[in-house]
């Protein structure tokens, strides 16, 4: 008997070839991508480099570095667990298996999206003009935007648990709020608390971004020590904010496994 | 006689145009246990969920006293919860909001009641420890003291007992049966073993392809009238 013959490629397989192949061609020359450029500035990056090196650990720059970088922590702590409620009310209104209507869930899942879709960057660059330079600003920004993307990912394991005890408890009289405390959330608490650890390991990295455009914190000095080609004392920055993130990442990690 | 605590007549209800159950009658009466028998893919789900409002008949109607029970196969406890907070969950829809919002709310009578449902199905001892711990048997007994807890007059069962061993499963009917005779509840259970039916059920009820075909006294069923119920389609 003769195996059928194999199909060659369908016009939708060439078609999605031909448009990857292009879009890379365009992106190529659009951010000037060019290794050659890489190769001969690598005399200024060793005299960055050189410069950098030994990092000054004196104590006149590691104890302000150090004061910063728990002002990055405080600030990711603060934009993590203010942004709880909110995430968590529209959180219930944008899960298919909490909502109370239609309309409803697509518009805190519309709300959701947007403050998901401005990053928390620019949350910052908007509160800085409107609370000044400093940490707060970046706690405000923080609140914003992990609150859609807190809320997102809160909304999809609401959505994704067996709906039996929910059925359960609707059958017998209970209402929407009643059944979302007492068959929806008991369900998922290990998944919020492992998105919630995970989250504020994001926003911990996060506030060091938002420091760079004045948001405070240790970012803020490392913009500074840039502007004022301090780059010895940008490297022992860059190493405190190296341990802060190790530390943050193992603990929530540690946590996580202790949840299970 | 009295009308029955539930009353289904002329249930009809299609899946994208497959007509699931064909005008089904259904009377349940206080202190009764029915035994709804029938193959796979009869209905029987179906008629339950409907008579309880989780699914929308396309016609008939359905009168229930009060609000009913469910219990179910697969249980739905809240696993992570102790047995006496999923019973107390049951009273939910007679409590008021602000005491109702967590466990630690709930008023002291109602964990009082839920103590003494729990130990009407024999589990009084148990009640501090997760749902989730108890054995099959033991977690389909919490599931009907919620049912107590909720003061349902009728309380349906589908498929309580499949997912248990014979004698978790022999308990959990003669519970049902006791709960019926001597609190004068209603209770409709799918079953899909007829001896456990014939055992300990009042009436049997048995359906085909959505239609009740056989309803008689548990006594007066032979086995050729449960043999009738499982016949491939073809031979009908
Ligand atoms: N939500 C649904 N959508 C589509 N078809 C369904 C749905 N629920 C049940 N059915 C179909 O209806 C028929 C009866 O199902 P069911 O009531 O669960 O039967 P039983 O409980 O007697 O085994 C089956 O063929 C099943 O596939
Ligand atoms: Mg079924």
């Amino acid at each position: 008997m003769k195996p059928p013959r194999r199909k060659g490629p369908s016009a939708l397989a060439v078609g999605v070839t031909v448009v990857v192949v292009v879009a890379h061609v365009l992106a190529w020359r659009a951010t000037e991508f060019s290794p050659a450029a890489l190769v001969r500035g690598w005399e200024g990056m060793a005299d960055f480099l050189g410069q950098a090196f030994p990092p000054d650990l004196s104590w006149r720059v590691l104890g302000p570095s150090l004061d910063a970088a728990l002002v990055t922590l405080y600030i990711g702590l603060l934009g993590t667990t203010l942004s709880v409620p909110f995430a968590l009310g529209l959180a219930l209104l944008a899960a298919r298996t909490t909502t109370p209507g239609r309309w409803t869930y697509q518009a805190a899942r519309s709300l959701l999206s947007f403050l998901r879709a401005v990053p928390d960057v620019v949350f910052a660059l908007i509160f800085v003009t409107a609370v000044g330079l400093g940490p707060f600003a970046g706690v405000l920004a923080l609140i914003f935007h992990n609150t859609g993307v807190m809320g997102k990912l809160w909304a999809e394991a609401m959505e994704e648990i067996d709906l039996g005890p929910r059925d359960a408890l609707r059958v017998s009289g209970a209402s929407g709020i009643q059944t979302a405390a007492h068959a929806v959330l008991p369900a998922v608490v290990p998944q919020f608390v492992g998105l919630l650890l995970y989250r504020f390991d994001v926003n911990v990295r996060a506030s060091l971004v938002l420091g760079l455009v004045g948001a405070g914190g240790i970012g803020f000095l490392i913009n500074q020590s840039i502007k004022l080609f301090r780059f010895d004392e940008m490297a022992t920055h860059i190493l405190v904010v190296l341990v802060l993130v190790v530390a943050v990442d193992q603990l929530s990690a540690f946590v996580r496994r202790g949840l299970t | 006689m009295s009308e029955a605590a539930l009353v289904i007549r002329g249930l009809r209800k299609s899946y994208s145009g497959r007509q699931v159950l064909d005008s089904l009658d259904l009377d349940v009466r206080s202190g009764e246990l029915v035994a709804l028998l029938g193959a796979n893919g009869c209905g029987k789900s179906t008629a339950l969920r409907c008579a309880v409002g989780l699914e929308t008949p396309d016609g008939g109607t359905v009168r229930v006293d009060g609000r009913p029970a469910m219990v179910f196969q697969q249980i739905h406890l809240v696993r992570r919860r102790s047995a006496i907070d999923n019973v107390c969950a049951g009273a939910l829809g007679r409590l008021p909001l602000r005491r109702s919002l967590t466990p630690a709310l709930f008023p002291r009578e109602l964990r009082e009641e839920a103590m003494a449902c729990l130990d009407r199905v024999g589990l009084a001892d148990r009640a501090a420890e997760r749902a989730g711990r108890l054995s099959g048997g033991q977690q389909q007994r919490v599931a009907i003291a919620r049912a107590l807890c909720q003061r349902a007059n009728v309380v349906l069962a589908d498929e309580p007992v499949s997912a248990l061993d014979p004698s978790a499963a022999e308990q959990v009917v003669a519970l049902l049966a006791d709960l019926a005779h001597q609190r004068g509840l209603a209770v409709g259970a799918v079953l899909h073993q007829p001896a456990l039916a014939r055992r300990h059920a009042d009436r049997i009820v048995g359906m085909v392809a959505g239609r009740v075909v056989l309803d008689s006294p548990a006594v007066a069923v032979g086995d050729a009238d449960v043999d009738a119920l499982y016949l491939p389609a073809v031979t009908r």
